[in-house]
């Protein structure tokens, strides 16, 4: 070896890379070169000068969460690997209840004539209360039995409707809003509604060649489902009203009223920092394609549509509940990703840990001014745990106070609880969505992401005054589990309901005018009283004044904005595309619901409004809606035919 | 408990003990070089979060005496990856802006080093890419030239040549700094 101070061979020597041969050989030359040795000895005291100094430096650490989530990675992967059996996608550990369906059918058949006896005279006790529960209040109740039903367990398995059917789908029962007499209810008070879970589950059953479940039509939702291109705010309003008015195309003789409100767009790229936690049910139940599977590539979906200012955190629950990625920044895509990736079904559910859980994650992590939610991804079947579900509602509506909001998300069927998921995100300051599809997860999470997000207005709450002087009676079309109290209006402590960047929000009320006698029940007339008189303001042409209150996002104090408003008797050629689009939805929501109020309503009617109504439509919603309606046609022909 | 379980137990148990040595180990220049290429701190912990949940996934037995070389290569194609996302969404001259804002010692930190130690982590900063990154995984992360060439996809003559080239460099400027002293 000759004597070259630019030889790598030489820092490779100092740093004791060389193999025993080639060290011999730099040694040798080392040996007779006192330069080369000089260099060597300057490269060695460098090279411990560097690490000495680089490894001193105080070293940067993983945070303690970060910590925390490897030490939960090492548990979970230690649970799985003490209970092999857990995740064995052939033995997943079913819920109670089917489990009891399965291998007790016959038993419960034998049984079935015995407890039918028993059963016949407490269902119709319910039915009757269903009937009489008009009130808010009472079908809160109502449901929250609904909700405890599946609880006990020897009687949910018998589901009297469907007893063929392994279904076990449950639905809160809703009776439809009769007229009442301007008369003696002047007053018309409801809670604003975004939801639009029933229309997807109305379509999937649809496309499941069934009709949906009556219970599961829910008019406001499926009216709701649509996008409107209603007036938008001016100024700094949350919200704008719009009201059109027209012939009811069911019956002539009655008047049709929309109420449009619109909430204030936030555009995408305006929209505050959001602190997301992603709660994510991984229990046996969520084990079909069309649950984790397909929640996963919604949430992957929405996960690419964040930024730097966002935030992701990610609680899963099954038979325990635990934080499986905390908060990370939405530029860390990849290990969002990675962590919804790895997330697996099996086990059965306790909701209630994983909600706590994930509300303390979104607590921690809260950001002023900004977006703090929870997404609960769920089938809504909570079988573990909780005492009951009515202590679950309750949870959620404490935690609402803590200024976190809540979307539920819910997939799947078979035994699918929509009134438990609906509750949640009614009491949970929240929205709530039904995704059955991939397209419905991008519908609700990317074209409408800044509605479910971002939320501009809550408690919003609508009171409708009538003029006697021009309306007799009147019918809120839907929003039967939205229906407030009068007195429940003005009360700031009364929660109602959300609505979301751009939203549009739509109620329809069918009027029966004041030339005509309306056909409601009548009432003996007071005995020491005398019916009220009108005053003055009732002489004006006013059909109605409506109100609207609502708080901003962060306050506790409401606002109100009033609006007359006069029929000029406009009819459905002057009407636009969306009112004619709205009220088609509403008739065949009516249809679906075989409401006692649909007088003249056909899927022909239906048909007709909805292509009169069509509009631009660059999402093929309403497409898509008139091939439903034909296919609910064709199903209602079969049914009749039978 | 049966003696099968038992031992289970034991591997598990052994299991979290060997990826939270690894962890004690490693995680300190693991970071710095992941923030290196990441160019932010927080990313760097990010993306060192995520390699050792992977490591969660591996068989200790199969990394016998890799795992320094595993951790570096998995953090460094996290990184890069995180990167590659960051370039694509990035206009061309955000992204081309040196990395070394966010590197910035705060002043509290600058009072705990020491001038040596800052004057080293300087000259290193000042280094080609190239040069830096196997720099760092050989004196900060205390790699062989064989494991920074599988970390790096370099060949082990090309490791030697740039910690060479960047030793020379780094002599000579810390030869003239205690020359200023």
């Amino acid at each position: 070896m000759n004597p070259n101070l630019d030889d790598p061979k030489l820092t490779a020597y100092a740093l004791g890379e060389l193999d025993a041969a080639e060290r011999a050989d730099v040694e040798a030359l080392l040996a007779r070169d006192p330069e080369t040795k000089q260099l060597v000895e300057e490269l060695q005291q460098t090279a411990r000068q560097l690490e000495g100094e680089l490894r001193v430096n105080p070293c940067p650490e993983l945070s303690a969460e970060q910590a925390a989530a490897i030490e939960a990675e090492l548990s979970l992967r230690a649970e799985e690997a003490r209970q092999p059996k857990w995740q064995t996608p052939d033995m997943p550990e079913r819920p109670p209840l089917v489990r009891f369906r399965l291998l007790e059918l016959f038993a419960v058949i034998a049984i079935i004539g015995i407890l039918a006896a028993m059963l016949l005279p407490a269902l119709s006790k319910a039915k009757m209360k269903a009937q009489h529960a008009s009130r808010r209040e009472d079908l809160r109740q109502l449901s929250e039995e609904s909700l405890r039903r599946p609880q006990t367990r020897p009687l949910v398995g018998l589901d009297l409707h469907t007893p063929a059917d392994v279904n076990n789908e449950s639905y809160a029962p809703i009776s439809d809003n009769g007229f009442l007499a301007v008369g003696e209810n002047p007053l018309s008070t409801f809670s604003i509604d975004v939801d639009t879970a029933s229309y997807s589950l109305m379509r999937r059953f649809l496309n499941q060649r069934q009709l949906p479940p009556k219970d599961a039509v829910r008019i406001e939702e499926m009216i709701n489902y649509f996008p409107y291109a209603y007036q938008p705010p001016k100024d700094r309003q949350p919200f704008a009203a719009n009201v059109e008015i027209a012939n009811c195309p069911w019956n002539e003789a009655h008047r049709l009223v929309r109420i449009g409100l619109k909430g204030r767009d936030v555009a995408r790229d305006k929209r505050p920092p959001s602190n997301l936690v992603f709660l994510v049910d991984v229990s046996g139940s969520m084990q079909p394609a069309n649950k984790l599977p397909l929640l996963k590539k919604c949430l992957k979906l929405l996960t690419q549509q964040l930024t730097e200012d966002d935030h992701v955190a990610i609680v899963v629950y099954a038979g325990a509940a635990g934080s499986v990625l905390p908060s990370t920044s939405g530029d860390n895509q990849r290990a969002i990703l990675k962590a919804l990736d790895r997330l697996e079904a099996g086990g059965s559910t306790h909701g209630s840990q994983g909600i706590q859980l994930a509300y303390e994650t979104a607590v921690a992590n809260f950001i002023p001014g900004g977006v703090n939610r929870v997404l609960l991804c769920t089938d809504g079947d909570f079988n573990v745990g909780i005492t009951s579900p009515g202590d679950l509602v309750r949870l959620i509506e404490t935690k609402a106070k803590s200024g976190v909001f809540l979307t539920v998300l819910g997939f799947g069927m078979g035994n699918y609880k929509d009134s438990t998921t609906e509750m949640l995100a009614d009491k949970g300051n929240g929205n709530y969505a039904y995704i059955d599809t991939f397209e419905e997860g991008r519908k609700v999470l990317v074209e409408q992401m800044s509605g479910t997000l971002v939320t501009i207005a809550k408690d919003v709450k609508v009171q409708v005054e009538f003029n006697p002087a021009q309306a007799s009676a009147y019918r809120l079309i839907g929003y039967e589990n939205r229906l407030l109290n009068k007195e429940d209006f003005n009360n700031d402590a009364k929660d109602a309901g959300d609505i979301g960047a751009g939203h549009t929000v739509t109620a329809l009320y069918e009027v029966v005018t004041a030339n005509q006698s309306a056909s409601t029940p009548e009432v003996d007339p007071l005995k020491y009283q005398k019916s009220p008189r009108l005053n003055t303001a009732a002489t004006r042409d006013e059909l109605l004044t409506l109100k609207l209150r609502y708080k901003e996002p962060d306050d506790d104090t409401s606002r109100l904005i009033t609006i007359p408003v006069t029929d000029d008797g406009g009819n459905w050629a002057a009407a636009t595309d969306d009112f004619k689009f709205a009220a088609a939805v509403a008739e065949f929501g009516m249809l679906l619901r075989e409401s006692p109020h649909k007088g003249e309503a056909s899927f022909k009617s239906v048909r007709k409004l909805a292509k009169e109504g069509r509009g631009s439509d660059a999402e093929g919603y309403r497409a898509e809606f008139l091939e439903l309606v034909d296919q609910a046609e064709a199903l209602a022909g079969r049914r009749i035919r039978q | 408990m049966g003696r099968g379980e038992r031992h289970c137990m034991d591997e598990i148990e052994a299991k979290a003990e060997w990826v939270r040595k690894a962890l004690r180990e490693h995680e300190g220049p693991l970071i710095r070089y992941a923030a290196q290429i990441t160019g932010a701190l927080d990313r760097g912990r990010d993306v060192v979060q995520d390699t050792f949940i992977r490591l969660c996934a591996e068989d200790p037995r199969r990394l016998d005496g890799k795992v320094a070389e595993w951790l570096f290569t998995v953090c460094r194609n996290r990184a890069l990856d995180v990167m590659r996302k960051e370039q694509r969404m990035k206009p061309l001259e955000e992204s081309q802006l040196p990395a070394s804002a966010s590197r910035e010692p705060s002043p509290a930190e600058q009072a705990e080093r020491n001038e040596s130690t800052r004057r080293a982590e300087y000259l290193v900063e000042a280094l080609p890419a190239n040069q830096k990154e196997v720099v760092r995984l050989k004196f900060q992360a205390g790699l062989s030239y064989k494991e920074i060439s599988r970390v790096t996809n370099l060949s082990v003559s090309n490791v030697g040549f740039l910690i060479h080239t960047a030793m020379k460099t780094l002599r000579q400027q810390m030869q003239t700094d205690e020359g200023q002293f």
